[in-house]
């Protein structure tokens, strides 16, 4: 509903807050399920059946945990970082689109703009537009906000206070040493990720995801198939954002015990917890409607979905379709953490700032250049294959050197070295 | 319910600002402020409910978490100058993030001024290709320097 109504606003909000939070719940436990099918085992299958009651007896026991502030901490900080973290991962999901949504009306060209008060003027008709489009409703909870992905951006790079503040008040150095990394992990590939979405954004003309998945269902292209680089190095930045495993080094459990939430407990991590899964959610949301054309599906659903199925029938089904693909998405991140072990620490930054950074730097040249020169749409397509290829190639030339640099070893005199009895 | 009169715009008949359209990203915001403090508040119910919840500190479970060893030292040691240098170069990156989204939102936007976009639209392309081309350069340069050797 463009017009702002306090009514559908409230029942909007409460629902797609208790979706998501369900969500999460039952997203834990689907990731044990799929751990335990991955490694032979049969997972959590106590509590109800097939273990389905898991995750309510879960939430039960964290809340009635003891709740320890440790004496060291720096209390206000301590109390504040899972607010932090909990309120940025929440809050991203405001624009990005859960189900059937329609853009706001493109600008209207008029070189020569008649009387205002003649009768049918362009002014009459474009209000006429926009009067159709304040009739339509839209599953966001902020829709028509030209701001759109910028502000996804904003309240995600947010995220990182809540890590920092998390690791430094604790006062500990296992969670100091995961939220240095983290933080260093998050900004380096918040660039990668706000620059291969600047194709896409360049492709629509407009920040406004409703407007994104409109312009590829109007062109009958996903943009996936314009760009899957862009697409490549999106997913691989969401996964690194996230802390999913092939990145998970903030918390890499091995070495760090929690990361730079060892300290919390009770609530409190839960906090910490279900705002890594409602960002998983919220950034798969976004990618099935930047890069896999939001509730379209070719067979399915089409612009003119509303006389065929009716209202209803239309907003039950583009929900369906986007929430399918954003479980896709879902289950893609679950089965890579059991499939890539994690990265050095050293390659993580080298893989952001000597691959992934020049890849959407030269990736945005090609669309710009496609676009200036109107070249066929294909060709980006060959673009993004070629860049690619010859990324790998320079790769494989280079011996690996980019991602895994020799080092210098020094050699040592014969000997144990001093010091050692 | 009324809507705002259309504002002529070198784009063409664009709808004018209408802040009612971020009426429910605010509410929400207040919505998710409020559901964190109330479950921060929630965890904290053992102090005054504490057949709920326990509430038994002991002075070994305030003490830092190390595996069982006793800590040695502060927590608040110092750290590697690298991640110092990576937030410096995130900054630039970032700043130059921001100058690219109005550009990549106006440059091909479908609609506008065909008069306007004749004039405009090669000299700002050449513009955005000068840009990079610095922006390359100053990423060469931070290589070359070995900024992005983690050592």
């Amino acid at each position: 509903m463009p017009t702002f109504n306090w009514i559908y606003t409230a029942i909007f909000i409460a629902v797609l807050v208790g979706a998501v939070l369900n969500t999460v719940a039952y997203l834990i436990l689907a990731e044990r399920k799929i751990a335990a099918w991955v490694q032979d085992r049969l997972g959590p299958n106590r509590v109800g059946p097939w273990g389905l009651l898991q995750p309510i007896v879960d939430g039960g026991k964290m809340f009635l945990k003891e709740d320890v502030i440790p004496a060291h901490v720096d209390k206000v900080f301590f109390l504040l970082a899972p607010m932090v973290a909990f309120g940025t991962a929440m809050l991203a999901i405001a624009v990005v689109p859960v189900g059937h949504t329609v853009p706001p009306p493109l600008p209207m060209v008029s070189v020569n703009p008649p009387a205002y008060n003649a009768p049918d003027t362009p002014v009459q008709r474009f209000e006429a537009m926009q009067k159709g489009y304040a009739d339509q409703f839209s599953f966001a909870i902020a829709p028509g906000l030209d701001i759109g992905i910028l502000y996804v951006f904003a309240v995600g790079s947010l995220a990182v206070y809540g890590v920092i503040l998390a690791g430094w008040s604790a006062n500990n150095k296992y969670a100091l040493i995961g939220s240095l990394r983290s933080s260093a992990q998050i900004i380096s590939y918040e660039i990668p990720l706000g620059m291969s979405i600047l194709g896409v954004v360049l492709l629509a003309g407009s920040l406004n995801p409703e407007r994104i998945v409109a312009n590829q269902i109007d062109g009958g292209m996903w943009n996936v198939f314009y760009m899957p680089l862009a697409f490549l190095l999106f997913l691989t930045s969401v996964f690194a954002e996230c802390n999913r495993l092939p990145f998970d080094l903030p918390e890499s459990e091995q070495e760090l015990v929690g990361g730079y939430h060892t300290e919390y407990s009770s609530l409190k991590l839960g906090m910490l917890l279900l705002a890594e899964y409602a960002h998983m959610i919220t950034t798969s949301f976004l990618m099935s409607c930047l890069f896999f054309g939001g509730w379209h599906l070719p067979g399915l659903t089409t612009t003119n979905d509303s006389a065929l199925y009716g209202p209803w029938g239309t907003a039950i089904i583009h929900a369906a379709v986007l929430a399918a693909k954003m479980f896709c998405f879902i289950a893609l991140f679950m089965v890579v953490r059991w499939t890539i072990p994690r990265f050095r620490f050293d390659q993580l930054m080298s893989l952001a700032w000597k691959v992934m950074i020049p890849l959407a730097l030269l990736n945005l040249v090609c669309v710009l250049l496609i676009l200036q020169f109107g070249w066929p749409w294909w060709s980006m397509t060959v673009a993004s294959v070629v860049l690619f290829v010859l990324a790998g190639a320079w790769g494989v030339w280079s011996g690996g050197n980019v991602t895994a640099p020799k080092r210098k070893v020094r050699k040592l005199p014969p000997g144990l070295p001093a010091g050692v009895v | 319910m009324a809507v705002a009169s259309p504002v002529l715009t070198p784009a063409g008949l664009e709808p004018a600002f209408d802040l009612s359209a971020y009426y429910p990203a605010l509410i929400y915001i207040g919505v998710i402020v409020g559901l964190a403090m109330a479950m921060l508040a929630a965890t904290h119910v053992g102090y005054f409910l504490p057949f709920l919840k326990p509430q038994r500190p002991t002075k070994v479970k305030q003490m830092p978490y190390e595996s069982g060893m006793d800590p040695i030292g502060s927590a608040r040691m110092q750290f590697d100058i690298k991640f110092y240098l990576i937030a410096i170069l995130f900054l630039v990156f970032d700043v130059e993030l921001l100058f690219l989204y109005p550009w990549a939102v106006i440059a091909y936007a479908p609609g506008g001024d065909p008069h306007w976009k004749n004039i405009f639209g090669t000299i700002v392309f050449i513009e955005i290709l000068v840009f990079l081309a610095t922006l390359a350069i100053a990423y060469l340069y931070a290589w070359r320097k070995g900024v992005f050797q983690w050592r």
